[in-house]
């Protein structure tokens, strides 16, 4: 049972929400990892462990193949028929975050790139979870896997360490080849957290991710954007390169920005939906807002999750 | 308008450049870079509303600049419309060339030659010229450009061919000439000929002046009867019981595809027959036939290898001259018999020519044996001061003296003939000397002037005569020392070589190495002023009657048809032969009798017997410039003069000035926008 249930990311006292501007000026990332944490942690005045004890969850018949140590025996004596315990989650879970290294996401308007802010993201989430002694792993791609740290209990230096020095500068193109590559690596159960901009067709994101879940993962998805890229709110006409492409298209903003920002949410709320079809758990986050709401929508997800499944 | 290279047009493409260059520069200047275009992209948004060209002035200086150098350098020029450059129009001046080389005899050509030049020249309109050219080998002018059509007509001859070769170069060059001197507006060539293929030797600038039409009438048709040609005959003199007897052997080709056998080949001898062999010739191959020899009984024997008869009799004799060899009379003075041994044995070898040797002491010459004497050789003797002087006097007089200096040779110095003066003997017994610095470009050494062709330099020589060169001697040869070992001085009309070392072993082992027998043999034959007589020359070479051995003095040639010519008198020492047979060469009349004249065999030439043609567009090709002017069908324009050719294209060089200046225009234009 979470310790989180009931609460609210605005209800929390003492929380500090720290300007993502701001951390994005501290140049080690486990000081602004620690930083964010510990003053979100004293705000809650609980320790955040979840999913730290062996929860039963159900009775199921044996089959010949199973452990039988795992028998309850105390069944057995009443009903005479085997029957096998079953818990709801492991004693230490895996935890990875997928972080989207491609060219797109190094673009900031607001002081912070999308790539800085998804990089603070991960490096808290990561040490949010490496406190209560999961194990962490990380890994990056673009069009294909650039780095990859496989989950360990002591892979949180490594990932700090990898994620410090990631700097995106290929194009992204299709993300089906990189994640269904990734998907080969997560064979034990645990919880994945996809972070990108999304910049590609909705039935082929959630293509994508989908089989990340295959294993039996819960998979959080973090959809990183930029106010421009939701607000566009551009003046001049100019032309606009593409980051990744370098194509160039000469554009007026004030023309076509109502019509953008229409398409932006459609592609937002598609994904919201196609997402949520597949029990994946999606986060739009504006680098503009602060990360703490971030953490808060992580740890309510998990939450209602622990909620549901008990 | 035309143009001179209108694919330079292609370059208009490059208008496009300036018209891109003005509708994307201003949104160079301002790029946001983005995450993605994707929805921007997806946005119904015409883009094409924000290109807009901003200069258009400057847009259209640059692009006539543009247009303009295109335009200069696709050579605009006019065409003028002057009436006498269009073809078709106007008086002609035509030229006639008629082939009369003696493979015209074939069949029935001649008379379809000579038939062509009659209608050619019956075409003339009244302001039309003709002239009419008769060719061979040389081409002649019959009638040089003139209105007058019974005097064309009259110029075609009604006699038959001659006995020369084809060539069209000189027919070309010589119709060329009259066309080029030609006032009228077309000019017209035309060609009779049977087009042989060896008459044509390439274009041996034979061109035509520019705007000529060549029209070739070929009078040539298939070689179907038969054509046997005597091409050459060789001569083999043999000496059979002290008379000197000579063996003919005759080459034989059929030209026709059907072979020759039972035929028969006779060898006359002063006009009569005197053996007749059988004749079997293979379809388009050769057969020698040899016949037996006859004895030489006197000088100037004319024969003849006759065939039998066939569609081309010219070809079908080839006549020869023989006359008893000349020996060549070398009188020898030796010291002792021994000594001129290898010099006797070297000078009784050889038939062309034969030396008469003589070996003599030099007090037993007489003045009558120099008379017969061609050549006197002294063979490192003590000549006395009387016969020095004799031997001088017949040396000016064209004696030839050959003066081998050994150890004992002495010459008096008051008989100023040899080319140096003996002084004292070289020993170079302990390191003997070498002959090197060879005249080649002499007489003697000639032959030996070719690789692998006598090495002078094997032969070692231990003592030699120290030479002080003489005015006007010309030193052949000389020892490795420097010192000359060879010489030659001229002397009136006599000349004397002298060797400064001994021709015996005593001195030297030149004797027995292989470059002494030519050594002697082209010394005396240089000496005597010695030429081989031709058995017979070809129609279109000239007779020399010197080189003949005609007599000295004014000359009479009479021509195998009879007809009387002085050599000699205006037309040269040389006579042209261009009829075959006998040519007799003697004195004026009343000089000598027959003893003094001399014969000449004069041959067609036998490669004019092979009638294979060729395609007459190559002549035309040749002659103007393109194959197409057959049949006066496409006519070559009347070119104009090449000034008008230059004044009509000079536009170009004003577009192109224009287009400079439009771009400096530009440049200013920009230079102000831009500060602007």
């Amino acid at each position: 049972m979470s310790l989180l249930g009931g609460h609210q990311p605005a209800a929390v006292p003492g929380a500090r929400f720290m300007d993502p501007a701001v951390l994005a000026r501290i140049g080690n990332l486990e000081l602004v990892a620690r930083a964010v944490c510990d003053g979100f942690i004293n705000g809650l005045h609980k320790a955040p462990y979840f999913g730290a004890s062996v929860d039963f969850a159900e009775h199921r018949g044996y089959v010949p193949g199973d452990d039988i140590r795992r028998m309850d025996w105390r069944v057995w004596a009443r009903t005479d028929r085997y029957y096998i315990k079953e818990y709801e989650a492991e004693t230490n879970m895996n935890f990875s975050v997928l972080l989207d290294v491609s060219k797109s996401m190094d673009y900031g308007s607001a002081g912070i790139t999308k790539f800085d802010y998804a990089r603070i993201l991960t490096a808290c989430l990561t040490n949010l979870v490496h406190h209560q002694r999961d194990r962490v792993g990380f890994a990056a791609f673009d069009s294909e896997v650039v780095e990859h740290v496989p989950p360990s209990a002591k892979h949180m230096d490594t990932v700090l360490h990898v994620l410090d020095r990631l700097k995106p500068g290929r194009p992204g193109g299709n993300m089906r080849v990189p994640l269904h590559k990734l998907a080969e690596f997560f064979g034990r159960r645990g919880v994945l957290v996809v972070v990108s901009d999304f910049y590609e067709d909705p039935e082929a994101i959630v293509d994508a991710v989908t089989p990340l879940r295959f294993r039996g993962n819960d998979i959080i998805v973090f959809h990183v954007l930029d106010p421009a890229e939701l607000e566009f709110g551009f003046g001049d006409a100019q032309a606009f390169e593409d980051l990744e492409t370098g194509e160039q298209m000469p554009v007026v903003p004030d023309s076509l920005r109502k019509e953008y920002v229409s398409l932006v949410k459609a592609h937002t709320d598609a994904l919201q939906q196609k997402f949520s079809e597949v029990r994946v758990d999606y986060t739009l986050l504006n680098t503009s807002q602060p990360l703490d709401h971030a953490l808060y929508r992580f740890l309510g997800g998990r939450a209602r999750k622990m909620r549901a499944r008990q | 308008m035309s143009f001179l290279a209108p694919l330079f047009f292609a370059a208009l493409a490059a208008l496009a450049v300036p018209v891109l260059i003005h509708l994307i520069q201003r949104e160079k200047k301002q790029i946001q870079h983005f995450p993605s275009l994707m929805f921007i992209r997806q946005v119904p948004y015409k883009s094409v509303q924000r290109r807009r060209i901003h200069n258009w002035l400057l847009l259209m200086v640059r692009l006539a600049a543009l247009l303009l150098i295109v335009l200069a350098f696709a050579r605009p020029f006019f065409r003028t419309t002057d009436a006498a450059a269009i073809p078709g129009v106007g008086a002609r001046e035509v030229v006639v060339m008629l082939d009369q080389s003696y493979s015209m005899a074939y069949g029935d050509r001649w008379d379809r030659a000579r038939a062509a030049a009659r209608e050619a020249l019956n075409g003339l309109g009244p302001s039309d010229r003709g002239s009419v050219i008769l060719f061979s080998a040389n081409a002649e002018i019959a009638v040089r450009s003139t209105a007058e059509r019974n005097r064309l007509l009259a110029a075609v001859p009604d006699t038959a061919p001659s006995s020369g070769g084809t060539r069209y170069a000189p027919a070309l060059k010589v119709a060329g000439s009259i066309l080029a001197e030609s006032p009228l507006p077309r000019k017209e060539a035309i060609l009779i000929s049977d087009f042989q293929r060896g008459g044509w030797r390439g274009e041996e600038g034979s061109r035509l002046p520019l705007g000529t039409t060549l029209t070739p009438i070929p009078i040539g048709g298939p070689v179907t009867a038969a054509n046997v040609t005597v091409t050459s005959v060789a001569l083999a003199r043999s000496t059979f019981s002290e008379q000197e007897r000579v063996a003919v052997t005759a080459a034989v080709v059929n030209r026709a595809d059907q072979p020759i056998s039972g035929g028969t080949l006779a060898l006359e001898l002063d006009g009569r027959a005197i053996q007749t062999e059988r004749l079997d010739v293979p379809a388009n191959g050769s057969a020698s036939v040899a016949f037996m020899p006859f004895t030489v009984a006197g000088r100037n024997r004319r024969g003849t290898v006759r065939v039998g008869a066939d569609a081309l009799a010219a070809d079908n004799a080839f006549s020869f001259v023989v006359s008893p060899s000349v020996p060549v009379r070398v009188i020898v003075l030796s010291g002792t018999s021994s000594a001129g041994l290898y010099l006797t044995r070297a000078l009784s070898i050889g038939d062309m020519p034969r030396f008469e040797t003589d070996l003599r002491q030099p007090d037993t010459l007489s003045d009558a044996d120099l008379q017969r004497a061609q050549v006197v050789l002294l063979n490192d003797v003590v000549i006395p001061a009387v016969l020095g002087r004799r031997l001088a006097r017949w040396v000016e007089a064209g004696g030839g003296l050959f003066v081998a200096a050994g150890p004992r040779a002495t010459w008096p110095q008051e008989a100023d003939v040899l080319p140096a003066v003996l002084n004292g003997p070289v020993d170079r017994s302990r390191d003997a000397a070498r002959v090197g610095g060879l005249e080649f470009g002499h007489p003697v050494f000639e032959v030996f002037r070719a690789p692998r062709s006598g090495d002078f330099s094997s032969a070692r020589f231990y003592g030699y005569r120290n030479v002080t060169a003489a005015m006007g001697a010309q030193v052949l040869a000389r020892f490795d020392s420097g010192t000359p070992a060879f010489l030659e001085r001229r002397t009136g009309t006599g000349r004397v070589l002298l060797w400064a070392s001994a021709l015996d072993l005593s001195w030297s082992d030149l004797p027995i190495k292989p470059v002494f027998l030519p050594f002697i043999h082209r010394s005396m034959r240089h000496l005597a002023n010695y030429r081989e007589p031709a058995p017979w020359l070809t129609i279109g070479q000239v007779l020399d009657p010197d080189a003949a051995g005609a007599p000295a003095g004014t000359r009479l040639a009479i021509t195998p048809s009879g007809r009387r010519a002085a050599i000699g008198d205006e037309g040269g020492d040389v006579l042209e032969l261009t009829e075959q047979g006998f040519y007799e060469v003697r004195q004026q009349a009343g000089q000598a009798g027959d003893a003094s004249m001399v014969v000449v065999a004069s041959n067609v030439d036998p490669s004019e017997s092979d009638l294979t043609a060729m395609d007459p567009k190559e002549i035309v090709a040749a002659a103007v410039g393109n194959g197409l002017s057959d049949g006066g069908a496409s006519a070559v324009d009347i070119p104009q003069t090449p000034e008008a050719q230059e004044r009509s294209q000079r536009l170009w060089w004003y577009v192109l000035v224009a287009g400079i200046i439009l771009l400096g225009v530009d440049t200013m234009l920009s230079n102000r926008l831009s500060k602007a």
